[in-house]
């Protein structure tokens, strides 16, 4: 898997969750998921199971510590997926 | 998860902060019960046999004992702590007098409220921060409780706007630290004022709380985050339990 195609997948699983349109529209892989797309911290846990689904992974919890952008989130799903 | 990790420093600013809190704790815990029983009034009903049960559960057995509560005001650690406990008491046992996660920017953002709380067995901080600050707080929590302190945690995350327990507020963090400490028991207290029928800062003064203790020890058959948010949910379920009991004793 490409970090392209993790990245497209990433995003499609936080747009739902996102309550700051304009940042998702020029999201990139510096985009912070709780002050710049507006994510409820809460429903971070939601989307890292998202993940887990999506890309057939498991996410320990101490890796969830490390997740503050979406690039953060791409690194860590390609290193697992790979 | 089984082994509880924590940096040599992380340990000792611990031990610091909690031998700091004890010998200054003849002045600020009497004090503390002086605002809480006295300058605001607040009662509990059936006081002693709460205070006699956590006495009981705590010394029954020298397993880790995480305290996990709803969340209805900004003084709920603190009334928790005067329910479970005298200030003689605390001070003897001083173990037994539960350490706190307040959110920085309501607790510690001067540094007189810095040191305040730091003096109360707090370790601050930020809500919906950043993800690695929250890991070291929960690290440290695990730790506390592996050494055979308690801690006061709301699996809620915040306090509930509808006054009642929200079990889809479900934050995963409880779960973690149950899951990092071997054999952890957790303690699910319910608390609630009589006059506690909206979202408020504070309780209304001279108001009367009911407290009930209930014993919980989760499993999960689940995995990673899953498995954590699962014993989080086992939780919040219990707590919620003890609300409708609350009620349908009311009806």
């Amino acid at each position: 898997m490409t970090e392209d195609d993790a990245l497209e997948r990433v995003v499609k699983i936080l747009t739902p969750h996102v309550r700051n349109e304009e940042a998702l529209a020029n999201v990139s892989a510096e985009t912070n998921i709780l002050d710049d797309l507006k994510v409820n911290s809460a429903r971070l846990v939601d989307v890292v199971l998202a993940f887990e689904d999506e890309f057939d992974i498991e996410i320990p919890d101490e890796d969830v510590d490390s997740v503050n952008t979406v690039g953060d989130c791409v690194k860590l799903i390609v290193g697992k997926a790979n | 998860m089984g082994a509880v990790e924590l940096t040599l420093r992380g340990r000792a600013s611990l031990v610091l902060q909690r031998e700091i809190g004890r010998l200054l704790g003849p002045i600020w815990i009497p004090i503390v019960a002086f605002l809480v029983r006295v300058a605001f009034g607040w009662r509990f009903a059936d006081l002693q046999t709460t205070r006699e049960t956590y006495k009981r559960l705590r010394s029954a057995s020298s397993s880790p004992l995480l305290i996990c509560a709803n969340h209805l005001t900004m003084v709920d650690s603190a009334l928790i702590a005067v329910a479970l406990g005298g200030p003689g008491w605390y001070i003897g046992r001083f173990a037994s007098l539960p350490w706190n996660t307040p959110a920085r920017e309501s607790f510690a953002s001067t540094w007189y409220s810095k040191a305040l709380v730091y003096l109360m067995k707090c370790i601050p901080v930020s809500r919906g921060g950043d993800r690695r600050e929250i890991g070291e707080v929960l690290s440290r929590i695990s730790w506390l409780l592996s050494v055979g302190e308690t801690a006061l945690i709301f699996p809620e995350g915040g306090r509930s706007r509808t006054t009642r327990v929200d079990t889809a507020a479900v934050t995963y963090g409880v779960g973690r630290i149950v899951r990092a400490v071997p054999d952890c028991r957790v303690l699910c207290v319910y608390l609630r004022g009589e006059h506690q029928a909206d979202y408020t800062t504070l309780p209304q003064r001279g108001d009367r709380f009911h407290v009930s203790l209930r014993s919980l020890e989760p499993k999960t058959t689940k995995r990673g985050l899953r498995a954590s948010l699962d014993i989080s949910q086992q939780i919040l379920s219990q707590l919620e339990e003890m609300e409708n009991e609350y009620f349908d004793d009311r009806k």
